[in-house]
């Protein structure tokens, strides 16, 4: 499956090629389980293997001559590598081995004779394989470790058919094994793949395609020598030059410590793969006693300098900047923690900015100290300059390969098709920030880098219509339920209780149920229409109607949930506007959807409010967030008409039309006027009102009784209510007073001035 | 390059990371447990740590010339663990009297085990 993706994904010619070279896997699985369960799982021969192959380690290492089709070693070496390599560049889906040194090389090998016949019985993978095996095997190779083949989740087939059985050969131990030794050649689950993260970094692909980067070939790593093992380190096994190893020359595949004693020697400068420098590297520390004295010595730093790439090993081993990259991936651990960027440079892309360049300031640092000895292939002056390598031994136990494949998975799980639906808060925060950064761009100085966010990988949205999986000549289809093909598990049916079963308190229950369930709903419809906008400019020409016709359809629906949908009526109740309002959650939503409505619309709100406002303050007290509605209310009332606003303030006092009987107390804007919310909203409605008033000296609002009588009644109320009663608005608008001086006196008004402040 | 770990059960751990993987497993060499306690801290050395990813909180780098700058105190070892086991019984007292409080409310504070302490 995995495998799968990465290849539909994948935009590379080499598609086709890859497809048929899958299919050659197949028999190579039937191959691989007998290795691992049957024979070939016998672990028991490998201490004779290893006898066997410690005599022949005593073999001169002349075979392993650069440009030896000679060697016999080198040619059958040869021709599995190159068919291997042929195999291989097919499966490899992104083109970092296309590096045309190393394929031209690769691919000007004589095919060679047969290999000799030493048993393994394990490695009986591939014919291909079984060459490569014989080789190797002469060149003291070690045993098999079949514990190799239990191997992590990555497309096991594709790494094991490439599998070179050296890397799961173990190195000569030159001190006996240590007691946890057998554990240690299990390949545990989270190991990196044995693969050359980038051979060529100046080709490599974007981060985004990480899931190429497992099907990369796997480069051959050497045997670290002896008795730190870790896992990881015993999978990368001596390099083979199988699979477009960077190393076209005949290079044995299989190096052991011996051999990398004398190759560190100065031998054959350049040819041992970044790895294996740095493997050597990291295991000079070893505290245990039989170190390889050679290898002690022939401390090189970490190769995968980012800039050097692998032609650099041609030359010389490129300098070292070792200890400072460990904080790369432990940067990458702080994705949460830092925003990252991407920049297409190898190893760093996807570091924060800040991070890259402290990180390239210490290579520099590095680089520049290791300068002079370039030229030094054995890296036994390497050693000698590289004072901090000394001082942690430790350092760089994590291989440049490694630590990119960490932070190629975690990459990977950025990927989303569809950012905003996947981190929506993340985009508007940085959305946000840029927009600050604009603004202060204008002002100061350009923008900060701290800024850059990382920039996730981004794939398209690929329909993958599932097909359960099918056998031919069966019946039927498997009932596999998987994660493509849910299955149901639970009937959930609905069932509507009757009327008469129920009590009065499950009746308000359930009412109150469904007004919550309305305002989800309104809620849902709220979020899409606000999410419009957006839309609207990600879509094209054509769909954009489409697209505001559908937002208008939202908005009405939403109009209908809020005020309850009254077939045939006019609207009667404002029950279901009340329910929906006693709820806090309502009320803020009413908040965020009346800038949707229409005028009308906006104003019928507006008036349900006010109608049932003590209502709705008493329901209030323990919510507080009435408030919330002060604004968009304002802004609706901004539009309003005369007459409405005129019928505002009647439903705010709540005075009978007709003022016959004026009843000594109103209660009705006494509560208001108590009311935070309340008071403000009269308020704003008034001072409107005023707005309105002197705007257009020739309005009928002089001359409205009703209007007059409103504020008449208004300012008594005012003045009647102790200072103390009064609520504290949010804000007074400054015209009230003008307002109010219209009809009373100054005595009055100056009364009602000190109230206002 | 020592980097500061903090674990699930509040545990600060100081080491050199020397290996990773996707699930944040992490490798610490060299690890030194620091405990706080007010201004005061103790360092007790553990050597080699590995951490399930699951358990990691955070990780951070230490800048090793800011990291002498601390307005905090070491302490012994052995002073560190006796003002840890002081602010441990102080913690338990007040949290002994708060259930006491709430149950004599009536109300019930939820024991969440699975909750992480910190």
């Amino acid at each position: 499956m995995f495998r799968y993706q990465s290849l539909e994904d994948c935009p590379l010619d080499e598609d086709e090629d890859a497809f048929q070279a899958l299919g050659e896997e197949d028999e190579d699985i039937d191959q691989f389980n007998d290795d691992t369960f049957g024979a070939g799982a016998v672990d028991d021969d490998w201490q004779e293997a290893h006898e066997r192959l410690a005599e022949l380690e005593d073999k001169p290492v002349a075979n392993r001559e650069q440009d030896g089709p000679s060697g016999e070693d080198s040619d059958l070496l040869g021709e599995p590598e190159d068919t291997l390599a042929e195999r291989l560049t097919r499966l490899v889906i992104d083109s970092e081995l296309e590096d045309p040194a190393i394929m031209q090389a690769v691919q000007t090998k004589v095919p060679a004779q047969q290999p000799g016949g030493l048993n393994s019985s394990i490695w009986d993978s591939s014919a291909v394989l079984r060459r490569i095996r014989g080789p190797l095997l002469t060149q003291e190779m070690p045993s098999v470790s079949v514990l190799d083949y239990a191997l992590p989740q990555r497309p096991p087939q594709t790494r094991e058919e490439e599998r070179d059985p050296s890397e799961r050969a173990l190195p000569r131990r030159s001190s006996s094994p240590v007691i946890g030794s057998p554990p240690v050649r299990a390949v545990p689950i989270g190991t990196p793949p044995k693969q050359a993260a980038v051979p060529n970094f100046n080709q490599q692909i974007l981060c985004p395609k990480p899931v190429h980067i497992r099907a990369t070939m796997p480069q051959r790593y050497p045997a670290p020598y002896g008795e730190r093992m870790s896992p990881n380190q015993l999978c990368n096994v001596p390099n083979s030059s199988l699979l477009g190893h960077p190393f076209p020359h005949s290079v044995s595949p299989v190096l052991t410590h011996l051999q990398r004693a004398q190759l560190l020697g100065g031998a054959q400068a350049g040819r041992m793969s970044p790895s294996q420098f740095a493997r050597v590297s990291g295991l000079v520390g070893s505290p245990l006693p039989s170190v390889n004295p050679k290898l002690l010595q022939g401390r090189v730093g970490q190769m995968m300098s980012p800039a050097s790439g692998f032609r650099a090993f041609f030359g010389a081993p490129p300098a070292p900047s070792q200890p400072q990259h460990p904080p790369g991936p432990a940067g990458s651990h702080l994705q949460s923690l830092r925003p990252q960027s991407q920049m297409f440079r190898p190893d760093t892309t996807h570091l924060h900015p800040q991070h890259r360049r402290l990180l390239h300031q210490r290579q520099q640092q590095n680089r520049n100290q290791h300068r002079s000895l370039n030229g030094s292939v054995g890296d036994r002056g390497g050693h000698r300059s590289n004072q901090q390598e000394r001082k942690d031994p430790y350092a760089n136990l994590m291989l440049q390969r490694e630590k990119d494949w960490v932070s190629k998975i975690q990459m990977m799980q950025l990927q989303s098709t569809d950012p905003y639906l996947d981190d929506y808060y993340y985009q508007n925060y940085f959305q946000k920030l840029e927009k600050l950064a604009a603004a202060e761009e204008v002002h100061g100085d350009g923008p900060k880098k701290e800024r850059t966010k990382l920039i996730t990988p981004q794939v398209a949205k690929l329909e993958h219509t599932y097909k359960p999986v099918q056998f031919e000549g069966s019946l039927g289809k498997l009932t596999v339920s998987s994660v493509n093909n849910p299955r149901k598990m639970i009937d959930a049916v609905v069932t509507s209780r009757s009327e008469d079963d129920e009590t009065k308190e499950k009746q308000v229950r359930d009412k109150r149920r469904q007004t919550l369930v309305t305002i989800e709903k309104t809620y849902s419809l709220l979020l899409d229409v606000e999410d419009y906008e957006r839309r609207y400019l990600l879509s094209l020409e054509g769909e954009r109607p489409a697209l505001m016709g559908e937002r208008k359809q939202k908005i009405c629906d939403m109009y209908d949930n809020l005020r309850g949908k009254a077939p045939g009526q006019d609207r009667p109740s404002d029950d279901h506007f009340m329910q929906i309002m006693c709820i806090r959650k309502g009320k803020r939503l009413v908040a965020r959807i009346l800038p949707f409505l229409s005028p009308e619309q906006a104003a019928d709100v507006l008036m349900a409010t006010a109608r049932n406002l003590p209502f709705l303050i008493k329901k209030d007290a323990q919510d507080e967030v009435l408030p919330c509605l002060l604004r968009p209310f304002s802004h609706v009332l901004y539009h309003l008409p005369l007459g409405t606003v005129t019928s505002l303030v009647q439903q705010l006092t709540n005075l009978p039309q007709s003022a016959t009987a004026s009843a000594p107390t109103n209660l009705h804007l006494t509560a208001v006027l108590q009311n935070k919310f309340g008071l403000s909203l009269l308020y704003l409605v008034l001072s409107r009102g005023e707005e309105l008033q002197s705007s257009d000296a020739n309005t009928e609002l002089m001359q409205d009784n009703q209007w007059t009588e409103l504020m008449l009644m208004a300012t008594r109320e005012l003045l009647r209510i102790p200072q103390a009663a009064l609520a504290k608005p949010v804000s007074t608008p400054s015209n009230l007073i003008s307002l109010f001086s219209r009809y009373v006196d100054q005595q009055k008004l100056n009364l009602l001035e000190t109230k206002l402040q | 390059e020592k980097h500061l770990v903090l674990l699930r059960d509040g545990r600060t751990l100081i080491g050199y990371l020397r290996s990773i993987d996707q699930f944040a497993n992490l490798v610490l060499h060299q690890t030194v447990e620091r405990i706080h306690v007010g201004k005061k801290y103790g360092d007790i050395p553990r050597g080699i740590f590995v951490v399930r990813g699951e358990n990691v909180v955070l990780l951070g780098e230490i800048d090793l010339e800011k990291e002498s700058d601390t307005p905090l105190q070491q302490v012994s070892i052995e002073e560190i663990l006796e003002e840890q086991r002081v602010e441990q019984q102080a913690k338990q007292e007040s949290e002994k009297l708060k259930v006491q409080a709430l149950k004599e409310r009536g109300l019930a504070v939820p024991r969440a085990d699975t909750l992480d302490e910190y």
